[in-house]
């Protein structure tokens, strides 16, 4: 199962904390702050799984009372990231999940965004910080998945939102002025934006993704 | 008052640069009044805002109550800002939430498919096994809701809810499985019962083994990529249980591998015949290293051909299984998983890494070093890892912009760059560690060649980072014999395990030692920065001292010893050196008597004054072991000392530097013994420690002291020790009645007539009187300086050496083995190997012998002191993991008869309790009414007035919920709650036991 889903940007601001086990608020800032510390100091060309980092490490002695397969545990071990521009997206799972399936099921998440808010950054998130925990509730239910299909999870997203729509707009154009203003309206007037997010994953190869969607 | 929404708060704290949290203070405060307004906007508001704030840090546990309130919102969006708000700050110990259990029945049942879903997707996060319990029969008919958006959610949420409480699937089970089986249920539905039954798969697979013949053909139909990879994942855990899967198997997932595009399929496939076993399990051979080599193939297609690091990490996983049970087909790709070694990047490398040390051999094990020696050479050891390190970092403040980034940039995934980062000090321990591993793997029976090994183990030196903390503590504390406390300690107890074990190597072992503890070589052979590589001179002093006969240079080693900079090393090591130093010495000295001279004499001395000078600053070392030591070996080095100033003769070294010292240093050559065997050695049967030897010691002992006090005289103590006795205390004419009782008493064989033993004394005598070996006993007057003869005068002439008993050592009850005797269990090398070296295996005794209880006696002794047996030690958990140990309990096989049995008991259980609960009610009301009656009487019926009140309200709440009330009947609701409580009470009560038992 997944453990947790965390989002946070290149310095560490968290974006989005979801934890499927309960876990106070202190752990889970050090927990966070650990995996940031690991996964910013990575380059570009690594690949996107992360070693455990010492919170989650200590405990993992394997379980010798487990019966069956040894492979499997409920203890998680296994961490996938995605660097998305500004953001890190981040998979903590325990061995039932596979790691490249992870990693596709980041992409559709972030597809997914990019439906709702149309060319999806960093401000986007942080303004429907709502709308990003709905998402994230259609496709993962208490550490499981349960949908995969973009259509689908945007299209519960809206109707859980009803209403919603207008408001959030709001917020995006009421405006955030400033200097930074123009960074949204780039955001807005890129076409490519789309392409990019939907941008087929280098490592699947093209049409790697086969029967995903 | 304005209040500020969550959109005004992340405004405002990005214009409140550089005092933010000053900001957010103030902004918890106005939550901290606003989320107690009455108006459910504003508190709606608060509390999301108090939710993004907690995701900062900021604790909200207080506000517990308020999420329930914002939960009841009769709006949607509110309702679903309280739902967040229960899923993120919920905790186990969060009270409020059995308030909760009505407000949750009614959004379960609620006609809004987005209300339905908030408590189906929030539950997970907040369950608790009694809420479970009277929630459970609100949610399994969710199950079978016309919408598959409310299904698939359900069998999530049920999933959970067993976790907690494992009866759940009891009833759950047999719908979930309906759904699963249903062909034409929703594609969504089916994948998502697929995955939970994965997640259980694991625990009980015997269970799940009916499903396989629908999971089977789920594989077939090619649906979900997703849903196909969960029902690999869940065939490789059931295939070690009916091999007759494995046939069917093997074609499609051949299929799959064959032609799927989906890396992540292709890899599970992969991965699921590697886990279930499946290439060892096919009937044919050839069908089996087909597929093998299928795998193989695809996996090495992986690393080369994608050049993908995700793809090659992936590929390097699958290895790191496949090697376990097939190092061979591994080897087989030795060349690109070496590859992979010097990938850039670092976890890949880990990977690599572990994979080649299970699959390392004699034959590849020197390349493989060989690379990793280089990529440690090739990199400067980080001497600030210290810094980096800094993972307990401060909190995170929410901060206004993160500078130099664009917050409104796209999200784009990045590209990837090819650059080449530095070794972190992790990894560079994690390669020295393997490489200390693999070479020292059963009893070095790798190594091909020790002096090259050797060369490695001293270059390593070089090579180590500095210590981290901890480990610095933990090798403080530690035994020094047992490896893997820190790196540089086992590189030393390598060494000297080497020198130990392979005897052929000692004078190598050695010289490497010398070079490693000369001091001109400190700056070449260790590393530039911290002192990382310290404990190794712990081992290499002993090894210099032990083994000095091989140094090349005795004296320059002595110097190193007794540096001054050696003064200021741990304790540890300095305890090794203070061993060492009288070794050497003696070594030196040694070689000096041969050719003694006057100048060997002055060497000498000068040497001793350094030795002496060096061990004077040590005896007053805070260490109080270092001191100990040093004072010892500084009273012995100035007899030495002593000797050497008095002596008389310039021909001779004194003998206590030739003889008498060197004895205390040298002995029976030291051999590895095994770790357990002390504790093998039975103690003799006779052995009785409890009873006191002599029963008449303390008489005895009062005696010797009334003598004393009645003898002690100075003048008799003077003439005790100073004049000659004249005469034996045995006198001749007592000879007769002597010789006999003496024999009797010490020999324990059959006395003899003493005549016999005077005419065998006389031969003896005859017989050994030109052996040089054998004082003459002639010469009785003359001999009075020996100390034999002042013996024989004090004991009699004819003490009857033959008499002393010498008593048979049976030693073969316990089979010590002779040292050596087992010394060479073929460890032995390959027709390569340059040079045949034995290695010693460490001493220890058969097991079977002693095993006769004395070896299990400590072992029950410690196994009681551990843990209680029979309850298995469970470890601790890890910080993410959810307890399913529940599930472990609870059989899910169809077995309708306990099942219905169990439910019809329940019910039974349930109506017995209704009745009871209905008599207490009575009971209260009847009470209540008195109490009524007496109240109304003195003129006050405020409590009578709750009561009907409270009456009323129940069924009104009841057609609220849509359930409609029987009115005859308890409101069930009531039953409910109170039957949870007395299930929670019995819980408790369980609990309770066990943590007493």
């Amino acid at each position: 199962m997944i453990n947790a889903v965390l989002v946070f940007n290149n310095s560490g601001q968290p974006r989005l904390t979801k934890f499927y086990t309960q876990l106070d608020t202190t752990t889970q800032q050090s927990l966070l702050s650990q995996i940031f510390t690991l996964v910013s100091a990575r380059p570009a060309s690594a690949c996107n799984f992360l070693p455990l980092p010492p919170l989650l490490s200590q405990h993992s002695t394997p379980n010798p009372s487990s019966s069956s397969s040894s492979d499997y545990s409920d203890a998680p071990t296994q961490i996938t990231y995605r660097h998305y521009a500004t953001l890190y997206f981040i998979l903590i799972s325990t061995s039932t999940e596979s790691p490249l399936a992870l990693l596709d099921l980041v992409q559709v998440f972030v597809e997914a965004l990019d439906r709702l808010f149309e060319n999806v950054c960093e401000l986007d998130l942080i303004f429907g910080f709502e709308t990003l925990h709905a998402v994230l509730g259609e496709m993962v239910v208490g550490g499981v998945v349960v949908e995969t299909g973009l259509e689908r999870i945007v299209e519960g997203v809206r109707a859980s939102e009803g209403g919603m729509k207008g408001k959030r707009r709001s917020v995006n154009e009421g405006g955030y002025g400033g200097p930074n203003g123009s960074g949204i309206g780039m955001g807005r007037s890129m076409g490519t934006g789309a392409g990019g997010a939907m941008r087929a994953l280098g490592w699947a190869g093209g049409g790697g993704l086969g029967g995903w969607r | 008052m304005f209040e500020k929404s969550l959109y005004d708060l992340i405004r405002g704290l990005r214009s409140h640069k550089g005092n933010e949290s000053e900001y957010i203070q103030g902004i918890l405060k106005e939550c901290r009044t606003e989320v107690r307004s009455q108006d459910m906007d504003v508190k709606a508001t608060a509390l999301l805002k108090l939710i993004y704030l907690e995701m900062f840090g900021h604790e909200m546990s207080w506000a517990s109550f308020h999420v329930l309130e914002v939960m009841s919102s009769n709006k949607h969006l509110q309702k679903r800002v309280g739902y967040l708000g229960a899923a993120q700050t919920f905790r186990s110990d969060t009270e409020v939430l059995m308030l909760a259990t009505n407000l949750l029945k009614k959004d379960l049942l609620s006609a809004s498919i987005p209300t339905m879903s908030l408590p189906l997707i929030t539950l997970p996060h907040v369950i608790t096994s009694s809420l479970a319990l009277s929630l459970l029969t609100d949610i399994l008919p969710r199950l079978s809701h016309s919408q598959p958006v409310v299904r698939k959610k359900t069998v999530v949420t049920l999933y959970r809810l067993a976790l907690v409480y494992p009866e759940t699937l009891r009833v759950a089970w047999p719908k979930i499985k309906e759904r699963l089986m249903d062909a034409d249920e929703n594609s969504s539905v089916t994948a998502a019962v697929v995955n939970v039954v994965c997640e259980l798969g694991w625990r009980r697979p015997q269970d799940f083994l009916p499903l396989a013949p629908r999971l089977f053909e789920l594989l077939i139909e090619e649906g979900n990529n997703w849903m196909l990879i969960k029902i690999i994942k869940l065939f490789a855990t059931l295939t070690p249980l009916e091999p007759r899967l494995v046939k069917k198997l093997v074609r499609p997932l051949t299929n799959l591998i064959q032609t799927t595009e989906a890396m992540s399929l292709l890899y599970e496939c992969i991965n699921g015949i590697v886990q279930g076993g499946i290439f060892s399990a096919t009937e044919n051979a050839g069908e089996g290293d087909e597929l093998a080599a299928l795998c193989l193939g695809k996996l090495r297609g992986m690393i080369v051909v994608e050049n993908d690091p995700n793809l090659k990490y992936v590929a390097l996983l699958a290895f790191n299984k496949i090697v376990v049970s097939y190092p061979a087909l591994v080897s087989a790709q030795q060349d690109v998983i070496m590859k992979c070694l010097d990938d850039p990047d670092i976890s890949i490398r880990m990977q690599a890494l572990e994979l080649v040390s299970g699959m390392v051999s004699t034959d590849n094990i020197a390349p493989i070093v060989k690379r990793l020696m280089k990529q440690l050479r090739s990199s400067p050891i980080n001497a600030n890892e210290l810094e980096d390190d800094g993972l307990d970092s401060t909190p995170i403040e929410p901060m206004a912009d993160s500078d130099g980034e664009n917050p409104a940039e796209i999200l784009i995934e990045d590209q990837r760059t090819s650059e080449m980062p530095p070794i972190p000090n992790d990894y560079r321990r994690e390669v020295i560690a393997r490489i200390l591993d693999m070479c020292g793997q059963d009893k070095y029976s790798n190594i091909p060649d020790f002096e090259w090994y050797l060369e490695i183990l001293v270059e390593l030196v070089r090579l180590l980072p500095p210590q981290i903390p901890s480990e610095a503590d933990l090798s403080n504390s530690a035994v020094e014999s047992v490896p893997g406390t820190s790196l540089a300690e086992r590189v030393g107890f390598q060494l000297r395990d080497i020198a130990v074990r392979v005897k052929d190597l000692r004078p190598e072992a050695c010289r490497a030692a010398e070079s490693l503890i000369l001091i001109s070589n400190r700056s070449a052979l260790y590393p530039p920065v911290g002192s990382g590589a310290d404990p190794v001179l712990g081992f290499v002093s002993w090894m210099v001292g032990e083994y000095s006969e091989y140094l090349v240079s005795p004296q320059e080693t002595l110097n190193a010893l007794i540096h001054d900079s050696s003064a200021a090393l741990s304790p540890q090591i300095l305890c090794s050196y203070l061993q060492a130093i009288p070794k050497v010495f003696l070594r030196i000295a040694a070689k000096a008597s041969d050719g003694w001279s006057l100048s060997e004499r002055t060497a000498i001395s000068l040497l001793l004054a350094r030795v002496i000078e060096f061990e004077e600053t040590l005896s007053t070392h805070p260490n109080l072991d270092v001191q100990e030591r040093a004072v010892e070996y500084l009273e012995l080095f100035r007899l030495v000392s002593e000797a050497l100033s008095s002596l008389q003769s310039e021909d001779r070294a004194p003998l206590l530097l030739t003889s008498v010292i060197p004895e205390l240093f040298t002995g029976l050559e030291l051999n590895p013994v095994a770790a357990g065997a002390q504790k093998k050695i039975l103690p003799p049967e006779e052995l009785d420690l409890a009873n006191s030897i002599n029963p008449r010691l303390s008489s005895l002992l009062q005696l010797s002291r009334t003598e004393e006090d009645a003898e002690f005289d100075d003048e008799a103590f003077q003439a005790f020790y100073s004049e000659r006795e004249a005469a034996p205390p045995v006198k001749a004419q007592n000879l007769k009645v002597s010789v006999p009782q003496v024999a009797e008493q010490l020999s324990y064989q059959a006395a003899e007539d003493p005549e016999i033993s005077a005419r065998r004394k006389a031969e003896k005598r005859e017989r050994n009187r030109d052996d040089p070996f054998y004082i003459a006993q002639g010469n009785d007057e003359s001999g009075r300086s020996s100390p034999i003869d002042i013996l024989r005068g004090s004991n009699g002439k004819d003490l009857d050496l033959d008499a002393i008993p010498i008593v048979d050592l049976r030693l073969d009850e316990t089979d010590i083995r002779a040292p050596g005797g087992q010394a060479a269990p073929s460890k032995q090398k390959r027709p390569k190997v340059k040079r045949r070296v034995e290695i010693a295996a460490d001493e220890n005794f058969d097991s079977e012998i002693p095993s006769s209880g004395n070896d299990s006696a400590p072992r029950s002794y410690e196994a009681g002191n551990a843990f209680p047996s029979g309850k298995p030690h469970r470890p601790r958990k890890n910080l993410l993991q959810v307890d399913s140990s529940g599930l472990h309990q609870l059989s899910l096989i169809d077995d309708a008869n306990a099942d219905r049995f169990d439910l019809q008991r329940r019910e039974e259980e349930e109506a017995e309790m209704a009745a009871a609960l209905k008599e207490v009610e009575r009971m209260r009301l009847e009470m209540q009414r008195a109490a009524e009656r007496v109240e109304t009487a003195e003129g006050v019926d405020a409590e009578g007035t709750v009561v009907k009140r409270k009456k009323k309200r129940k069924p009104k709440g009841q057609t609220e919920d849509g359930q409609g009330g029987a009115a005859a009947e308890q409101p069930p609701e009531e039953t409910a709650v109170a039957k949870k409580r007395k299930k929670k009470k019995k819980r408790s009560e369980v609990e309770a036991m066990r943590a007493d038992s």
